[in-house]
């Protein structure tokens, strides 16, 4: 029985079976004229296939940069991501993200934002099955009537919706949200969230998401990585969330656990590892 | 306190291009203190920016007006000093520059010295001494408001106003600043009204939040006191045993008006059929094992066999949620706590008096009084032992929480005490908290006890973080608990709706108390759409042998909780006037100088009785005779305030008449 729980069982298990997203003792380095700059500090997380993680930290704390990494946008110092054993070095549509300021291209329509996404991914496939990718993942997110209407017809949630579908069309492995829902009114923001589980219950897709709202983490994840501060950031702590699937906010606000976790995630956000803005 | 800043009935009517006109505001009256800090709580579009921007005089009023230490307030002036969300600092100017502009501007009597001093000051307080120098576009969104609050600041408004000042920053970055705005707000005693979405900073910061209702003719939908004292701290905010209880008051409010937004598209309209003037019902219940009658009726077609074919049962979040729903016509009827009628009648919490009727007792018993499991680690077994606690430490603030001040848990709990000699509100703090949050804040640490329905006791006890002190069958057993409420103008306009919906729920009633029916009733009340919790919490004391937390074996009671059994279901006067003398010794309500009157005109037995008869039961209500609680103290109903008047422990008493018919009956 001891054996079992020896650290060289372990790592046995981690080499014959490491998790799908493996982020491995990343370090981010910035040389500047004053000395080297560290972002990131040997960060290291496995992310389970189909699990939904939400990144909380300040303003600096190097989250983006983190993901950025994650969608090959960046390379690290040192360490690497690996998706499937696979190590990442380039972006690539395995890895859709998604950002806070919809970066749609605004001379097209939303279908035609979709589209071109569809059709740079799946060049060969037949004209009417790229059309239906599209119109498909319109569908999901509630907006297939809007299908021709440019970005600036369409309200924020719109977009943000209209970001996530075109994500979704490329039939990602991990789905990269920057703090999407962050320019959105509380009352949108909440309707997004909701859709948002929903998708990723429907598609069994790997989430990986940064966030600076505690309650959307708690409702949305299944583990909360808090980050400390930068420079040299680091994991701080990485929260369990319990709650049932399929997530119902007013239940979850019954659960004396929400209160435990929240005044917990408060507690390292502002008191053990508060933020200095001078 | 002096009123510093009077908003006088103010209407802001826009013309629209159109030729209508829109009502943005109407008749929204507040009055603020000096030194205070309000928040405006809406959605977009409820008009808050529109009357901050009125108060700033940056807007005119349509109707009424704004008066600001006397003088009324017609045009912008150095005297109110308005904060932006988006900073509105002049980019090609430096920190210190853009908040010298202000000073020298405002200050100009003042010698160059002062005007300096007074800068340096401001640039200090808000921690900005090493940017000093720098440009807007080369500093982080917080330090950049930072600056706007220094230039308001600085110029020494008496009204400091603020439209969403953090709603740009990201909601950490945001924490920071709101510590540092109070901090300032505390230390120059600065008069603030605050416009936010954030429900969070309201809390943190103010003294009352006004919750608006949405546009258009938005108005003043509630006030809430924030109790906490000052100087705050974040976690320990937080951590306060209203805090949550608040927090989601707020956020329960704003959703109400989310949907309400959704539903004005399609008002609801009575459905007459089946004989009866209205067959589609809103009915509100709380998560709680004593909402069984009402689940009961759903499940097994009792409303529909009484002719209510379209009944709706809306699961709720607090009492509040339940009182204010059946007020504002939202919901038609409810259960409610045994005293919520009486006291909406009355007036309770200074609130308007509304005339409710209740025709039926839905239960009775069901509660129990929890301690925390420290209490009983440092060997509080009995109200004695608690009462010799308090006293070892007099230093301590003990909490306990019940869930509504009307509620049989609030009037049980300090009588309870009381009969031990401990002053409900002088030697302890008794609080409000809705029943789903009480066993998370007791596992906080915040509160150290409640009285409460179930299974919240039974869940505290099954995760070992509480124990039963004593249920109510220790204190007083058989009394009423849940009832049925609805307004006074509800039961004259649907009369036949009435009595059909008190048969259904009679007939259910019985069924509840049969014990063959137990298991299953379980059952369903464990489902997610009613009480939702682990079904062998529930089974406490309602199927299952009552388990206390003691380390003692779980004792079979029987009568935990009645829904029929021993005439359980007629309205009483007797408790209703039993409750209105708990309620005035708390100083909860006044006792009603006619107290017979409005007993009963609230406690309908008429309907009750041709309910039951139409059904062929029994249509009395118990003896009408002296009664006692567990100290033997004797009630007579016909003398209540011979039995106030021996109480040793009591608020001052306040005898008033309470005007039944000056209220207007539709």
């Amino acid at each position: 029985m001891q054996v079992l729980n020896t650290p060289t069982q372990s790592t046995n298990s981690l080499q014959t079976q490491e998790p799908f997203l493996v982020i491995d003792n990343l370090t981010k380095v910035y040389p500047t004229a004053t000395g080297d700059f560290v972002v990131l500090d040997g960060i290291s997380l496995g992310v389970n296939e189909g699990e939904f993680v939400c990144v909380i930290g300040h303003s600096g704390c190097g989250k983006s940069t983190l993901l950025d990494m994650v969608a090959g946008f960046r390379q690290p110092t040192e360490g690497e991501v690996r998706l499937q054993t696979q190590t990442i070095s380039e972006p690539g549509p395995d890895r859709m993200v998604v950002f806070q300021n919809y970066s749609l291209l605004p001379w097209l329509t939303a279908y035609e934002n979709i589209y071109l996404g569809v059709n740079s991914v799946f060049p060969n496939k037949p004209e009417a099955a790229k059309k239906h990718i599209v119109m498909e993942h319109l569908a999901m997110v509630g907006l297939a009537d809007v299908a021709n209407k440019k970005p600036s017809a369409l309200s924020g949630g719109m977009k943000q919706r209209v970001c996530i579908a075109r994500a979704l069309a490329l039939r990602p492995k991990v789905l990269i949200l920057d703090e999407p829902f962050g320019a959105l009114d509380p009352i949108t923001r909440e309707e997004l969230q909701e859709e948002l589980l929903k998708i990723w219950q429907d598609h069994q897709i790997t989430v990986l998401m940064i966030t600076h709202d505690i309650d959307e983490a708690l409702f949305l994840s299944d583990r909360v990585v808090m980050m400390t501060n930068g420079p040299a950031a680091k994991i701080g702590e990485v929260m369990q969330v319990p709650f049932a699937r399929p997530r119902d906010r007013a239940r979850m606000m019954e659960d004396p656990k929400f209160y435990e976790l929240r005044n917990e995630a408060l507690d390292f956000l502002y008191h053990r590892y508060a933020h200095d803005d001078t | 306190m002096a009123v510093f800043v009077e908003v006088d009935h103010v209407d802001r009517v826009f013309k629209l291009p159109t030729g209508g006109e829109y009502i943005a505001l109407k008749n929204i009256d507040l009055q603020i203190h000096q030194g205070e800090f309000v928040s405006l709580v809406g959605h977009s579009g409820c008009g808050k920016s529109t009357l901050l921007n009125i108060l700033s005089g940056l807007d005119q009023p349509s109707a009424g007006g704004i008066v600001l230490e006397g003088r009324q307030v017609t045009e912008p002036g150095p005297d109110r000093m308005v904060v932006f969300q988006n900073y509105s600092l002049l980019p090609w100017l430096t920190v210190r520059e853009n908040i010298a502009l202000a000073v020298n501007r405002v200050m100009k009597k003042h010698p160059q010295a002062v005007r300096d001093r007074m800068i340096d000051h401001h640039i200090e307080m808000v921690g900005l001494q090493k940017a000093a120098h720098k440009r807007p576009g080369q500093i982080s969104g917080g330090m950049k408001q930072r600056v706007a609050i220094a230039r308001a600041l600085a110029i020494r408004p008496k009204l400091l106003l603020l439209d969403e000042p953090f709603g740009a920053l990201d909601a950490l970055t945001r924490g920071g600043l709101q510590e540092q705005l109070m901090q300032i707000c505390q230390e120059n005693d600065v008069t603030c009204v605050m416009v936010t979405h954030d429900v969070d900073e309201a809390l943190l910061l103010s003294d009352r939040i006004v919750l608006m209702t949405n546009g258009p003719e938005a108005h003043i939908g509630q006030i809430v006191d924030v109790p906490f004292p000052r100087p705050r701290e974040r976690m320990e905010v937080v951590k306060h045993p209203n805090y949550y209880s608040l927090r989601n008051e707020i956020v329960y409010f704003l959703n109400q008006q989310k949907r309400a937004k959704l539903h004005k598209a399609k008002p609801v309209v009575a459905m007459a059929a089946n004989g009866l003037e209205k067959v589609n019902l809103e009915l509100g219940f709380i998560p709680l094992v004593d909402c069984a009658p009402l689940v009961v009726a759903k499940e097994k077609g009792l409303f529909e066999a009484h002719g209510l074919s379209h009944v709706t049962l809306n699961r709720e979040p607090s009492w509040n949620a339940i009182a204010d729903g059946v007020a504002t016509g939202r919901l038609d009827a409810a259960m409610m706590v045994a005293g919520m009628p009486l006291g909406m009648t009355m007036g309770y919490g200074s609130q308007r008096p509304r005339p409710m009727v209740s025709a039926l007792t839905l239960s009775r018993n069901g509660n129990a009084i929890t301690f925390s499991k420290r209490l009983f680690e440092a060997g509080v077994r009995s109200l004695a032992d608690f009462k010799a606690a308090l006293e070892r430490r007099p230093d301590q603030v003990h909490t306990l929480a019940a869930v509504h001040p009307t509620s049989m848990h609030n009037l049980l709990l300090r009588y309870w005490l009381a009969s031990g000699g401990i002053d409900p509100d002088r030697d302890v703090s008794v609080t409000v908290i809705p029943p789903a949050q009480m066993v998370s804040t007791l596992k906080a640490g915040t509160i150290d006890g409640y009285c409460v329905g179930e299974p919240w006791n039974a869940r505290a006890v099954a995760e070992g973080l509480g124990v039963v002190m004593a249920t109510d069958n220790d204190i007083w057993p058989g009394h009423v608990e849940k009832v049925l409420g609805v307004t006074e103008a509800w039961a004259n306009q649907y009369p036949k709706t009435h009595v059909a919906l008190v048969k259904a729920l009679l007939e259910a009633c019985e069924y509840c108390d049969d014990r063959r029916n137990r298991e299953e009733i379980a059952a369903l009340l464990a489902q997610p759409e009613y009480v939702g919790a682990d079904e062998t919490h529930i089974r406490q004391g309602f199927v299952d042998p009552y388990n206390r937390g003691s380390g003692d074996a779980p004792e079979s009671v029987l009568n935990y909780i009645q829904f029929f059994t021993g005439k359980a279901n007629c309205p009483d006067v007797s408790e209703a006037v039993w409750m209105m003398t708990q309620m005035a010794r708390w100083g909860i309500t006044p006792f009603p100088r006619n107290w017979l009157e409005v007993a009963e005109r609230v406690k309908r037995a008429d309907i009750f009785g041709q309910a039951a008869r139409e059904l062929g039961m029994l249509d009395i209500g118990r003896d009408r005779r002296p009664s006692h609680l567990f100290d033997g103290i004797e009630f007579d109903p016909d003398d209540p305030l011979k039995y106030l008047d021996q109480f040793a422990i009591k608020r001052d008493l306040r005898i008033e008449e309470v005007p039944l018919d000056a209220v207007i009956v539709h």
